[in-house]
Protein backbone atom coordinates (compact mmCIF):
# COMPACT_ATOMS: atom_id res chain seq x y z
CA UNK A 1 0.00 0.00 0.00
CA UNK A 2 1.41 3.36 -0.89
CA UNK A 3 1.60 6.17 1.23
CA UNK A 4 2.11 9.61 1.14
CA UNK A 5 5.40 11.09 2.76
CA UNK A 6 5.47 12.35 5.96
CA UNK A 7 6.51 15.66 4.25
CA UNK A 8 3.53 15.71 1.74
CA UNK A 9 1.37 14.93 4.42
CA UNK A 10 2.03 17.56 6.41
CA UNK A 11 1.71 20.21 3.65
CA UNK A 12 -1.76 18.80 2.65
CA UNK A 13 -2.82 19.52 6.06
CA UNK A 14 -1.11 22.82 6.54
CA UNK A 15 1.98 22.19 8.45
CA UNK A 16 4.75 24.01 7.31
CA UNK A 17 8.48 23.47 7.13
CA UNK A 18 9.17 25.47 10.19
CA UNK A 19 6.38 23.75 12.05
CA UNK A 20 8.05 20.47 11.26
CA UNK A 21 11.69 21.84 12.40
CA UNK A 22 10.84 23.29 15.27
CA UNK A 23 8.89 19.79 16.14
CA UNK A 24 11.96 18.17 15.59
CA UNK A 25 14.40 20.21 17.08
CA UNK A 26 12.41 19.95 20.50
CA UNK A 27 12.61 16.48 19.93
CA UNK A 28 16.39 16.37 20.00
CA UNK A 29 16.29 18.10 22.72
CA UNK A 30 14.46 16.13 24.69
CA UNK A 31 16.25 12.97 23.88
CA UNK A 32 19.33 14.62 24.27
CA UNK A 33 20.88 14.14 21.07
CA UNK A 34 23.09 16.64 19.22
CA UNK A 35 21.05 19.57 18.05
CA UNK A 36 21.95 19.57 14.97
CA UNK A 37 20.42 16.22 14.58
CA UNK A 38 16.90 18.63 14.91
CA UNK A 39 17.42 19.33 11.24
CA UNK A 40 18.95 15.70 9.84
CA UNK A 41 15.98 14.17 11.36
CA UNK A 42 13.54 16.56 9.73
CA UNK A 43 14.95 15.92 7.00
CA UNK A 44 14.59 12.04 6.79
CA UNK A 45 10.80 12.51 8.41
CA UNK A 46 9.94 14.42 5.50
CA UNK A 47 11.25 12.08 2.73
CA UNK A 48 9.62 9.32 4.84
CA UNK A 49 5.95 7.13 5.16
CA UNK A 50 4.30 7.22 7.71
CA UNK A 51 4.84 3.23 9.35
CA UNK A 52 1.24 1.44 10.24
CA UNK A 53 1.11 1.12 13.92
CA UNK A 54 -0.69 -1.82 15.40
CA UNK A 55 -0.78 -1.50 19.19
CA UNK A 56 -2.39 -4.09 21.19
CA UNK A 57 -3.48 -3.73 24.87
CA UNK A 58 -3.32 -7.65 26.48
CA UNK A 59 -3.31 -7.56 30.54
CA UNK A 60 -2.96 -4.14 31.70
CA UNK A 61 -4.96 -1.35 33.29
CA UNK A 62 -4.61 1.05 30.42
CA UNK A 63 -2.60 3.21 32.63
CA UNK A 64 0.20 3.23 29.45
CA UNK A 65 -2.06 4.16 27.17
CA UNK A 66 -4.06 6.83 29.53
CA UNK A 67 -0.13 7.95 29.77
CA UNK A 68 0.61 7.97 25.76
CA UNK A 69 -2.18 10.30 25.31
CA UNK A 70 -1.07 12.78 27.97
CA UNK A 71 2.65 13.09 25.80
CA UNK A 72 3.15 17.50 26.06
CA UNK A 73 6.22 16.92 23.29
CA UNK A 74 5.02 15.57 21.19
CA UNK A 75 1.84 15.41 21.56
CA UNK A 76 0.00 11.73 20.42
CA UNK A 77 -2.43 13.63 18.00
CA UNK A 78 0.71 15.22 16.51
CA UNK A 79 2.58 11.96 16.21
CA UNK A 80 -0.43 9.91 15.23
CA UNK A 81 -1.88 12.56 12.53
CA UNK A 82 1.78 13.50 11.07
CA UNK A 83 4.51 10.81 11.97
CA UNK A 84 2.48 7.63 12.68
CA UNK A 85 -0.70 5.36 11.04
CA UNK A 86 -2.11 4.40 13.65
CA UNK A 87 -4.25 1.18 12.40
CA UNK A 88 -5.46 -0.58 15.15
CA UNK A 89 -5.74 0.74 18.74
CA UNK A 90 -9.32 -0.94 20.56
CA UNK A 91 -9.56 2.14 22.94
CA UNK A 92 -8.71 4.88 20.30
CA UNK A 93 -10.38 3.57 17.43
CA UNK A 94 -13.62 4.58 16.22
CA UNK A 95 -14.10 1.38 14.88
CA UNK A 96 -15.39 -1.47 17.04
CA UNK A 97 -16.04 -5.43 17.25
CA UNK A 98 -15.71 -7.15 14.19
CA UNK A 99 -14.98 -3.86 11.81
CA UNK A 100 -12.13 -2.95 13.99
CA UNK A 101 -10.37 -6.80 13.96
CA UNK A 102 -10.94 -6.54 9.94
CA UNK A 103 -8.96 -3.05 10.19
CA UNK A 104 -6.59 -5.00 12.13
CA UNK A 105 -6.47 -7.99 9.24
CA UNK A 106 -5.96 -5.35 6.77
CA UNK A 107 -3.46 -3.54 8.26
CA UNK A 108 -1.30 -6.32 8.98
CA UNK A 109 -1.91 -7.92 5.04
CA UNK A 110 -1.12 -4.52 3.71
CA UNK A 111 1.88 -3.74 5.15
CA UNK A 112 3.43 -7.26 6.02
CA UNK A 113 7.05 -7.14 7.56
CA UNK A 114 6.62 -3.35 7.98
CA UNK A 115 4.43 -2.23 10.40
CA UNK A 116 5.49 -1.92 14.20
CA UNK A 117 3.29 -3.61 16.89
CA UNK A 118 3.20 -2.04 20.06
CA UNK A 119 2.01 -3.91 23.15
CA UNK A 120 0.96 -2.97 26.55
CA UNK A 121 -0.03 -5.49 29.26
CA UNK A 122 1.79 -8.69 29.56
CA UNK A 123 0.07 -12.19 28.15
CA UNK A 124 -1.54 -14.75 30.04
CA UNK A 125 -0.42 -17.65 29.31
CA UNK A 126 -1.63 -20.09 31.53
CA UNK A 127 -4.49 -22.90 30.81
CA UNK A 128 -3.94 -22.29 27.28
CA UNK A 129 -4.23 -18.56 27.68
CA UNK A 130 -7.78 -18.75 28.42
CA UNK A 131 -7.34 -15.29 31.12
CA UNK A 132 -7.51 -13.34 28.38
CA UNK A 133 -9.49 -12.99 25.03
CA UNK A 134 -10.83 -10.35 22.41
CA UNK A 135 -12.82 -10.79 19.18
CA UNK A 136 -13.12 -15.01 19.65
CA UNK A 137 -8.65 -15.41 19.92
CA UNK A 138 -6.72 -15.58 22.81
CA UNK A 139 -4.40 -12.79 23.91
CA UNK A 140 -1.12 -14.94 23.41
CA UNK A 141 -2.70 -16.06 19.88
CA UNK A 142 -3.26 -12.48 18.91
CA UNK A 143 0.42 -11.82 20.20
CA UNK A 144 1.73 -14.42 17.46
CA UNK A 145 -0.38 -13.96 14.53
CA UNK A 146 0.57 -9.99 14.67
CA UNK A 147 4.32 -10.45 15.45
CA UNK A 148 4.79 -12.69 12.59
CA UNK A 149 4.15 -10.17 10.30
CA UNK A 150 5.94 -7.40 12.53
CA UNK A 151 9.04 -5.46 11.60
CA UNK A 152 9.71 -5.04 15.23
CA UNK A 153 7.99 -5.00 18.28
CA UNK A 154 7.43 -2.19 20.79
CA UNK A 155 6.83 -3.08 24.69
CA UNK A 156 4.74 -0.01 26.12
CA UNK A 157 4.95 -0.50 30.34
CA UNK A 158 6.27 -2.66 32.45
CA UNK A 159 3.93 -4.95 32.05
CA UNK A 160 4.48 -6.14 28.63
CA UNK A 161 8.16 -5.66 28.67
CA UNK A 162 9.23 -7.62 31.89
CA UNK A 163 5.68 -9.39 32.95
CA UNK A 164 4.86 -6.41 35.65
CA UNK A 165 2.30 -6.43 38.13
CA UNK A 166 0.52 -9.67 36.72
CA UNK A 167 3.56 -11.63 36.95
CA UNK A 168 4.11 -10.76 40.50
CA UNK A 169 3.38 -13.13 42.67
CA UNK A 170 1.78 -15.92 42.86
CA UNK A 171 1.23 -15.28 39.58
CA UNK A 172 -2.37 -17.22 38.84
CA UNK A 173 -2.92 -16.27 34.96
CA UNK A 174 0.83 -17.69 34.25
CA UNK A 175 1.66 -14.08 32.80
CA UNK A 176 4.78 -13.22 30.58
CA UNK A 177 6.05 -10.76 28.89
CA UNK A 178 6.46 -10.42 25.57
CA UNK A 179 10.19 -11.40 24.99
CA UNK A 180 9.57 -14.81 25.91
CA UNK A 181 6.66 -15.40 23.46
CA UNK A 182 8.16 -13.87 20.37
CA UNK A 183 11.64 -14.22 18.74
CA UNK A 184 13.18 -13.27 15.84
CA UNK A 185 11.83 -9.84 15.98
CA UNK A 186 13.59 -6.59 17.38
CA UNK A 187 11.88 -6.07 20.88
CA UNK A 188 12.31 -2.42 22.69
CA UNK A 189 11.24 -2.51 26.04
CA UNK A 190 9.80 1.15 27.34
CA UNK A 191 9.19 0.01 30.88
CA UNK A 192 7.76 2.03 33.64
CA UNK A 193 4.26 1.34 35.33
CA UNK A 194 3.18 3.39 33.56
CA UNK A 195 6.20 5.00 31.10
CA UNK A 196 7.16 8.71 31.24
CA UNK A 197 4.66 9.76 28.28
CA UNK A 198 7.50 11.77 25.86
CA UNK A 199 9.42 8.23 26.68
CA UNK A 200 6.90 6.27 24.70
CA UNK A 201 5.93 9.42 21.99
CA UNK A 202 9.84 9.74 21.84
CA UNK A 203 11.22 6.71 21.26
CA UNK A 204 8.72 6.13 18.25
CA UNK A 205 9.50 9.61 17.01
CA UNK A 206 13.13 8.40 16.99
CA UNK A 207 12.54 4.99 15.10
CA UNK A 208 10.90 7.00 12.27
CA UNK A 209 12.95 9.85 12.32
CA UNK A 210 16.17 8.13 12.23
CA UNK A 211 15.01 4.52 10.45
CA UNK A 212 16.04 2.62 13.11
CA UNK A 213 15.68 1.15 16.23
CA UNK A 214 17.37 3.02 19.01
CA UNK A 215 20.49 1.52 20.98
CA UNK A 216 19.25 -0.54 24.01
CA UNK A 217 20.49 -1.54 26.99
CA UNK A 218 20.93 -4.69 28.69
CA UNK A 219 17.13 -5.17 29.24
CA UNK A 220 16.23 -4.01 25.72
CA UNK A 221 15.46 -0.27 26.92
CA UNK A 222 16.51 2.69 24.97
CA UNK A 223 19.45 3.98 26.13
CA UNK A 224 18.93 7.77 25.68
CA UNK A 225 15.91 7.46 28.45
CA UNK A 226 17.31 4.75 30.05
CA UNK A 227 20.94 5.06 30.23
CA UNK A 228 21.45 6.57 33.47
CA UNK A 229 19.67 5.93 37.24
CA UNK A 230 17.19 8.10 38.55
CA UNK A 231 19.16 8.70 41.77
CA UNK A 232 22.18 10.17 39.38
CA UNK A 233 20.31 12.36 37.95
CA UNK A 234 17.79 13.51 41.37
CA UNK A 235 18.28 17.18 42.30
CA UNK A 236 18.10 15.82 45.85
CA UNK A 237 21.50 13.78 44.97
CA UNK A 238 23.79 16.44 47.14
CA UNK A 239 21.63 15.98 50.11
CA UNK A 240 22.37 11.87 49.88
CA UNK A 241 26.34 12.74 49.00
CA UNK A 242 26.42 15.34 52.43
CA UNK A 243 24.80 12.32 54.53
CA UNK A 244 21.29 14.28 55.27
CA UNK A 245 18.10 12.26 54.62
CA UNK A 246 14.71 12.25 55.78
CA UNK A 247 13.74 9.89 58.34
CA UNK A 248 10.08 10.54 58.20
CA UNK A 249 7.41 11.50 55.39
CA UNK A 250 7.03 14.97 57.87
CA UNK A 251 10.42 15.65 59.34
CA UNK A 252 12.55 18.73 59.06
CA UNK A 253 14.51 16.72 56.73
CA UNK A 254 11.61 15.68 54.67
CA UNK A 255 10.60 19.68 55.11
CA UNK A 256 14.04 20.86 53.42
CA UNK A 257 14.12 18.15 50.87
CA UNK A 258 16.75 16.09 51.99
CA UNK A 259 17.21 12.60 50.14
CA UNK A 260 14.26 9.97 50.51
CA UNK A 261 16.94 6.67 50.68
CA UNK A 262 15.83 6.35 54.21
CA UNK A 263 12.18 6.31 53.35
CA UNK A 264 13.08 3.31 50.53
CA UNK A 265 13.62 5.30 47.87
CA UNK A 266 14.69 3.11 44.67
CA UNK A 267 16.27 5.61 42.84
CA UNK A 268 20.27 3.85 42.92
CA UNK A 269 18.89 0.83 41.37
CA UNK A 270 16.10 2.55 38.92
CA UNK A 271 16.96 3.62 34.97
CA UNK A 272 14.68 5.80 33.69
CA UNK A 273 13.85 9.35 32.53
CA UNK A 274 11.54 11.04 35.67
CA UNK A 275 14.13 12.84 36.99
CA UNK A 276 15.11 14.46 33.85
CA UNK A 277 12.31 14.50 31.37
CA UNK A 278 9.79 14.84 34.07
CA UNK A 279 5.53 14.22 34.15
CA UNK A 280 2.98 16.26 33.26
CA UNK A 281 4.99 18.50 30.79
CA UNK A 282 7.73 18.24 33.02
CA UNK A 283 6.07 19.68 35.88
CA UNK A 284 7.44 17.18 38.44
CA UNK A 285 8.32 13.65 39.37
CA UNK A 286 7.52 11.56 42.53
CA UNK A 287 10.63 12.55 44.33
CA UNK A 288 9.96 15.72 43.44
CA UNK A 289 6.76 15.68 45.04
CA UNK A 290 7.76 14.15 47.89
CA UNK A 291 8.11 10.23 47.73
CA UNK A 292 10.38 7.66 47.03
CA UNK A 293 10.84 6.01 43.49
CA UNK A 294 9.35 2.97 43.62
CA UNK A 295 11.60 1.38 41.00
CA UNK A 296 8.52 0.43 38.39
CA UNK A 297 10.86 0.71 35.53
CA UNK A 298 12.75 -2.68 37.15
CA UNK A 299 12.06 -5.91 36.32
CA UNK A 300 10.14 -7.77 39.44
CA UNK A 301 9.86 -4.38 40.52
CA UNK A 302 6.76 -5.73 42.56
CA UNK A 303 8.12 -8.39 44.29
CA UNK A 304 11.30 -6.52 45.84
CA UNK A 305 9.80 -6.22 49.08
CA UNK A 306 8.31 -2.90 50.75
CA UNK A 307 8.44 0.35 48.79
CA UNK A 308 9.36 1.90 52.03
CA UNK A 309 12.34 -0.46 53.54
CA UNK A 310 15.32 1.17 52.38
CA UNK A 311 17.84 -0.87 49.85
CA UNK A 312 20.15 -1.40 52.26
CA UNK A 313 17.54 -3.97 53.90
CA UNK A 314 15.64 -4.60 50.71
CA UNK A 315 16.56 -8.04 50.46
CA UNK A 316 16.42 -9.57 53.94
CA UNK A 317 13.56 -6.72 55.29
CA UNK A 318 14.67 -5.21 58.37
CA UNK A 319 11.36 -4.69 58.98
CA UNK A 320 11.04 -8.08 58.01
CA UNK A 321 9.62 -7.30 54.70
CA UNK A 322 11.16 -11.14 53.15
CA UNK A 323 9.45 -10.50 49.82
CA UNK A 324 7.18 -13.85 48.75
CA UNK A 325 9.25 -14.48 45.29
CA UNK A 326 12.71 -13.67 47.43
CA UNK A 327 11.79 -16.26 50.12
CA UNK A 328 10.48 -18.81 47.54
CA UNK A 329 13.86 -18.26 45.95
CA UNK A 330 15.76 -18.50 49.33
CA UNK A 331 13.64 -22.01 50.29
CA UNK A 332 14.26 -23.22 47.03
CA UNK A 333 17.98 -23.34 46.94
CA UNK A 334 17.72 -23.90 50.48
CA UNK A 335 16.16 -27.48 49.06
CA UNK A 336 19.20 -28.24 46.58
CA UNK A 337 22.23 -27.64 48.60
CA UNK A 338 20.93 -28.83 51.66
CA UNK A 339 19.36 -29.13 55.17
CA UNK A 340 22.12 -26.62 56.72
CA UNK A 341 21.21 -23.76 54.68
CA UNK A 342 17.55 -24.99 54.79
CA UNK A 343 17.61 -23.89 58.24
CA UNK A 344 18.94 -20.52 57.53
CA UNK A 345 15.67 -20.39 55.28
CA UNK A 346 13.86 -21.21 58.21
CA UNK A 347 15.32 -18.64 60.16
CA UNK A 348 14.06 -15.98 57.69
CA UNK A 349 10.94 -17.70 57.68
CA UNK A 350 10.71 -17.39 61.32
CA UNK A 351 11.95 -13.86 61.57
CA UNK A 352 8.94 -12.69 59.75
CA UNK A 353 6.78 -14.38 61.60
CA UNK A 354 7.62 -13.13 64.44
CA UNK A 355 7.69 -9.56 62.83
CA UNK A 356 4.25 -10.11 61.84
CA UNK A 357 3.19 -11.17 65.54
CA UNK A 358 4.88 -7.81 66.62
CA UNK A 359 3.17 -5.99 63.95
CA UNK A 360 -0.02 -7.85 64.90
CA UNK A 361 -2.74 -6.64 67.59
CA UNK A 362 -1.75 -8.49 71.35
CA UNK A 363 -4.66 -11.07 71.39
CA UNK A 364 -3.70 -12.03 74.51
CA UNK A 365 -3.94 -8.78 75.93
CA UNK A 366 -7.45 -8.06 73.96
CA UNK B 1 33.41 33.07 69.90
CA UNK B 2 31.99 34.22 66.90
CA UNK B 3 31.81 32.53 63.61
CA UNK B 4 33.33 34.43 60.71
CA UNK B 5 33.09 33.20 56.81
CA UNK B 6 36.45 32.39 56.82
CA UNK B 7 35.99 30.30 59.44
CA UNK B 8 33.83 27.99 57.23
CA UNK B 9 35.88 25.30 55.54
CA UNK B 10 34.70 25.81 52.10
CA UNK B 11 35.77 27.35 49.27
CA UNK B 12 34.14 27.42 46.08
CA UNK B 13 36.37 26.95 43.44
CA UNK B 14 36.23 30.27 40.75
CA UNK B 15 36.94 28.47 37.67
CA UNK B 16 34.74 25.91 38.17
CA UNK B 17 30.87 25.87 39.22
CA UNK B 18 30.65 29.63 39.13
CA UNK B 19 31.54 31.04 35.27
CA UNK B 20 33.75 28.30 34.30
CA UNK B 21 31.14 26.70 32.06
CA UNK B 22 30.58 29.86 30.82
CA UNK B 23 34.21 30.16 29.62
CA UNK B 24 33.91 26.94 28.25
CA UNK B 25 30.72 27.64 26.20
CA UNK B 26 32.17 30.99 25.06
CA UNK B 27 35.25 28.83 23.53
CA UNK B 28 33.38 26.39 22.07
CA UNK B 29 30.94 29.04 20.37
CA UNK B 30 34.58 31.01 19.19
CA UNK B 31 35.62 27.91 17.36
CA UNK B 32 32.66 26.93 15.82
CA UNK B 33 32.21 30.49 14.26
CA UNK B 34 35.69 29.70 13.02
CA UNK B 35 34.77 26.79 11.48
CA UNK B 36 31.45 28.35 10.11
CA UNK B 37 33.89 31.45 8.43
CA UNK B 38 36.35 28.64 6.71
CA UNK B 39 34.08 25.98 5.60
CA UNK B 40 30.05 27.41 5.79
CA UNK B 41 29.38 24.44 8.58
CA UNK B 42 26.86 25.56 10.69
CA UNK B 43 26.31 24.26 14.05
CA UNK B 44 23.97 24.54 17.48
CA UNK B 45 24.32 24.49 21.16
CA UNK B 46 21.76 23.18 22.85
CA UNK B 47 21.54 25.01 26.06
CA UNK B 48 19.17 23.22 28.15
CA UNK B 49 21.60 19.71 27.81
CA UNK B 50 24.57 22.17 29.99
CA UNK B 51 25.02 22.64 33.43
CA UNK B 52 24.43 26.25 33.41
CA UNK B 53 22.74 28.44 36.60
CA UNK B 54 20.86 30.93 35.63
CA UNK B 55 23.70 33.50 37.06
CA UNK B 56 25.52 31.45 34.12
CA UNK B 57 23.12 31.98 31.80
CA UNK B 58 23.26 36.19 32.31
CA UNK B 59 26.86 36.02 32.42
CA UNK B 60 26.61 34.42 28.64
CA UNK B 61 24.36 36.42 27.91
CA UNK B 62 26.09 39.49 28.86
CA UNK B 63 29.18 38.05 27.04
CA UNK B 64 27.79 37.89 23.94
CA UNK B 65 25.59 40.88 23.92
CA UNK B 66 22.23 42.10 21.62
CA UNK B 67 22.75 42.44 18.00
CA UNK B 68 20.33 44.48 15.33
CA UNK B 69 18.22 41.62 14.46
CA UNK B 70 15.21 39.90 16.37
CA UNK B 71 12.39 37.65 14.94
CA UNK B 72 9.53 36.18 16.28
CA UNK B 73 8.05 32.71 14.27
CA UNK B 74 4.77 32.22 15.39
CA UNK B 75 3.62 28.40 14.56
CA UNK B 76 2.43 26.15 17.43
CA UNK B 77 3.50 28.70 20.38
CA UNK B 78 6.16 31.44 19.75
CA UNK B 79 9.59 31.03 18.92
CA UNK B 80 11.71 34.24 19.57
CA UNK B 81 15.19 34.51 17.37
CA UNK B 82 17.57 37.38 18.51
CA UNK B 83 21.17 37.81 17.03
CA UNK B 84 23.74 38.27 19.85
CA UNK B 85 26.06 40.54 19.42
CA UNK B 86 28.73 38.51 17.62
CA UNK B 87 27.89 37.95 14.13
CA UNK B 88 27.08 34.63 13.19
CA UNK B 89 25.58 33.80 16.62
CA UNK B 90 21.91 33.53 17.26
CA UNK B 91 20.12 32.46 20.24
CA UNK B 92 17.05 30.71 19.84
CA UNK B 93 13.91 29.91 21.90
CA UNK B 94 10.90 27.68 21.14
CA UNK B 95 7.70 27.74 23.17
CA UNK B 96 5.40 25.19 22.56
CA UNK B 97 1.73 26.54 22.23
CA UNK B 98 1.17 26.79 26.46
CA UNK B 99 4.28 28.67 26.35
CA UNK B 100 6.38 26.16 27.97
CA UNK B 101 10.47 26.36 26.69
CA UNK B 102 10.49 23.07 24.70
CA UNK B 103 14.25 24.13 22.92
CA UNK B 104 16.79 26.72 23.95
CA UNK B 105 19.92 27.12 21.57
CA UNK B 106 22.62 28.87 20.33
CA UNK B 107 22.90 28.12 16.21
CA UNK B 108 25.97 29.55 14.83
CA UNK B 109 25.00 30.07 11.07
CA UNK B 110 24.75 33.16 8.70
CA UNK B 111 21.01 32.50 8.89
CA UNK B 112 19.14 30.94 10.82
CA UNK B 113 17.53 27.45 9.37
CA UNK B 114 14.08 28.23 11.15
CA UNK B 115 13.92 32.20 9.25
CA UNK B 116 15.28 30.46 6.09
CA UNK B 117 13.28 29.53 3.01
CA UNK B 118 13.77 25.99 1.20
CA UNK B 119 14.28 25.47 -2.69
CA UNK B 120 11.10 23.25 -2.55
CA UNK B 121 9.30 26.37 -0.98
CA UNK B 122 10.30 29.29 -3.29
CA UNK B 123 9.01 26.72 -6.28
CA UNK B 124 5.39 26.67 -4.20
CA UNK B 125 5.60 30.63 -3.47
CA UNK B 126 5.54 31.52 -7.44
CA UNK B 127 2.78 29.13 -8.04
CA UNK B 128 1.02 30.06 -5.51
CA UNK B 129 1.23 34.01 -6.49
CA UNK B 130 0.94 32.95 -10.27
CA UNK B 131 -2.42 31.38 -9.03
CA UNK B 132 -3.53 34.60 -6.97
CA UNK B 133 -3.01 37.06 -9.72
CA UNK B 134 -4.78 34.58 -12.41
CA UNK B 135 -8.08 35.18 -9.95
CA UNK B 136 -7.02 38.88 -9.82
CA UNK B 137 -5.32 39.27 -6.99
CA UNK B 138 -7.68 39.72 -4.03
CA UNK B 139 -7.35 36.90 -1.87
CA UNK B 140 -3.82 37.20 -1.04
CA UNK B 141 -4.36 37.41 2.79
CA UNK B 142 -6.58 34.84 3.54
CA UNK B 143 -4.71 31.91 1.92
CA UNK B 144 -1.51 29.31 3.64
CA UNK B 145 1.69 30.00 2.46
Amino acid sequence: MTRNTIGEHLLQNGVSRRAFLKYCTAMASLMALPPTMGRAMAETLRAARRPSVIYHSFQECTGCLESFTRSFSPSVESLMFNVISLDYQDTLMAAAGHRAEEARAQAMKDNDGEYLLIIDGSIPTGDGGVYGAAGGQSYVNMLKEAGKGAAAVICVGTCSSFGGIPMAHPNPTGARPVSEIISGKPIVNISGCPPVPEVITGTLFQYVSMGKLPELDTLGRPKVFFGNSIHDRCYRRPFYDAGKFAKTFDDEGARNGWCLYELGCKGPTTYNACATVKWNGATSFPIESGHGCIGCSEPNFWDKGSFYAPLSSAAFGASGNVSPREAAKLVGAAAVVGGAIGLGAAAISRKRQETLAGAAPDKKGG
Amino acid sequence: MTLRLADIGVRVDPGYGLGGGVTAVLHEIATRLERLADTGEFDIIDLRSLPLSPADRDRLQSVLGTGEVEATVKIDGESKVRETGIAGVWWIEHRDADGVVIADLLEIARVPEILNVAQDELGRGAAALRARIARGGNQAIQEAP
